[in-house]
């Protein structure tokens, strides 16, 4: 065990997105303080309620899963795909650090910046809609193991990527819009058919619902279902991303 | 030759259909500075790059200090420094912080006056706390040779380490890399630059097509392959070189201005000069040049491509 290797690798990741902080954690509390303020607020006033609960309170959990989701990927995919660019991977593959140290090295990092950046949001949306939470332990587990699966993916898409385009390409053409049709802004059950059915067949909106019963109280989907994808998406992803790395595709000759 | 510090039995690598290393054997000894010279895409990098642990083989085995670069990689590259060819940076750090964490990654908690060392020697004590995005191109290249030698290697790869270095720091990072020979580092240096290996090398191997052509020691190489040319300047130019001098396959030069002739390895230029004092022509100087290891290597490559493959 290279206890002191894997240390250094996961502070270095860790002081990379702490060291431009105004675009790795300013910059989406940001935009999700924009989605919050226009869709909880405007709509707010329309909605009022969905299933009793005001309107802003109940997509913030969504807009914090969102958070999550996204800084968590960005962080592992293009810490990873800028070391492949700038030939500093290089660094990483000549040093005796396990595949092991090396992935738990960057997941970690991502997720404590998911983390990072899903409780800012958490502080800032509260202080408006209230502190209360449901079941605090289940949320923070919950986020972090969805954080850990997202990362992951970020690690394969970045071992994967040849360019930019391609690393963005998940949260452009996948989960962004998985996560808006996921439930984060309406109810499935408040939706007209159509889009219920889409909702229900979308793996995010799992995820959204069990945050939003652990922050809560209630969903309308099953909280264990959600807490199964986020296992199983996380387990997955992380096997995933240990085999390539361990093949030595697109990163060892 | 004790046992080598890096052995390699039969390493090949192929990418499809193209074979970049075929079979090479190579032995490494302790303490030595081996130069590895071949033209571009020869197979230099990529067998640097097995040893450590950068590519894998695909067939055969690299050993360093006795142990397999795959099976116990924690211990090899411990034992093994890479400077790659590629210049590499990373614009979030410093030049400490930079070699604080290659020496992390190895588990080595990098000592305040071996960072020092490090920063004299490769004169880049005034850029320490400098992001490294500020750096121009020869001071980052230093700081890959930094980077390559924080966990104390026993052997260092130097995949051309001086391109792109001006002549004052080139001799430095020579004199730098004879220093560190002389504390038991052993070398292992590709380089275009033939006056860099002829400078540092005490054994030279040539590699071209992937195969190990010659692994010979620089001195002997340079004896055995390497003839001496004379050269007659003469006071006035001779129109008609002197038959005495012809019939030892002399040549006129510099429109008759110089005569010059060729001596094989070990030969004299007894017979020559006397040739030369028989003609009695007017003679303003005299002088030997031994051949260098480019006209070696030109010479053992040209040998290659007329098909004189070992």
């Amino acid at each position: 065990m290279n206890g002191l290797g894997f240390r250094t690798l996961f502070s270095k990741e860790l002081r990379r997105f702490l060291r431009v902080p105004g675009q790795t954690l300013l910059s989406p509390l940001i935009t999700t303080s924009l989605y919050f303020l226009v869709f909880g607020w405007s709509l707010g006033s329309r909605i009022r309620e969905v299933d009793g609960v005001p309107y802003a309170r109940f997509i913030l959990p969504g807009l914090v899963m969102l958070g999550v989701v996204t800084n968590a990927y960005l962080n592992s995919a293009s810490s990873l795909f800028v070391m492949k660019l700038q030939g500093t991977v290089v660094d990483v593959l000549v040093s005796p650090l396990s595949y092991a140290e090396i992935l738990g090295a960057f997941v970690g990092a991502a997720v404590a910046r998911g983390l990072l950046v899903g409780g800012i949001m958490w502080i800032v949306g509260a202080a408006f809609t209230g502190f209360g939470v449901a079941h605090p332990a289940l949320a923070v587990l919950l986020l972090l193991v969805v954080a850990a699966g997202f990362a992951s993916l970020g690690f394969l898409t970045a071992t994967w990527a040849a360019s930019f385009e391609q690393v963005n390409f998940l949260p452009t053409f996948v989960v962004t819009p998985l996560t808006f049709l996921g439930g984060v802004f309406y109810s499935a059950s408040m939706a007209p058919p159509a889009l219920r059915w889409l909702t229900q067949a979308n793996p995010i909106y799992y995820l959204v619902e069990a945050l939003r019963w652990s922050v809560l109280g209630r969903a309308d989907a099953p909280p264990v279902v959600g807490f199964g994808v986020a296992v199983a998406l996380a387990g997955a992803a992380l096997l995933a991303a240990y085999a390539v790395l361990r093949s030595g595709w697109r990163l060892r000759g | 030759m004790s046992e080598p510090v890096v052995r390699l039995r039969g390493v090949s690598k192929r990418y499809g259909d193209f074979t970049a290393l075929d079979a090479v054997d190579l032995d490494v000894a302790h303490g030595e500075i081996l130069a590895l010279l071949g033209p571009n895409g020869a197979g230099k990098t990529t067998l640097i790059s097995i040893v450590a642990g950068l590519v894998r083989a695909s067939a055969g085995e690299a050993t360093v200090l006795g142990r397999d670069v795959v099976r116990d990689y924690r211990f090899t590259r411990r034992a093994v420094g890479l400077v790659p060819q590629e210049i590499n940076f990373d614009p979030f750090f410093s030049v400490e912080e930079t070699l604080r964490f290659q020496a992390g990654y190895f588990g080595v908690r990098l000592a305040d006056d071996r960072l020092e060392e490090i920063l004299v020697a490769l004169d880049l004590v005034g850029k320490r706390h400098a992001n490294t995005r500020s750096l121009s191109g020869g001071m980052k290249r230093r700081l890959l040779i930094g980077k390559a030698l924080v966990h104390e290697p026993r052997v260092l790869f130097l995949d051309e380490p001086t391109a792109g270095v001006d002549v004052r720091l080139r001799q430095q990072l020579w004199a730098y890399v004879r220093l560190l020979r002389s504390r038991g580092t052993t070398i292992v240096l590709t380089t275009h630059y033939l006056e860099e290996a002829e400078e540092l090398a005490d054994r030279v191997a040539v590699i071209d097509r992937g195969r190990i052509l010659l692994v010979e020691e620089k001195d002997r190489l340079l004896e055995r392959q390497g003839g001496k040319t004379l050269r007659i300047t003469l006071a006035a130019p001779l129109a008609v070189l002197p038959a005495g001098l012809a019939a030892l396959g002399a040549r006129l030069a510099e429109g008759g201005r110089a005569v010059e002739v060729d001596a094989r390895p070990g030969g004299s230029f007894g017979p020559a000069l006397a040739a030369a004092a028989e003609a009695g022509f007017p003679v303003g100087d005299v002088e030997t040049r031994r051949a260098s290891l480019e006209d070696v290597f030109v010479s053992i490559l040209g040998g290659e491509a007329g098909g004189d493959r070992r």
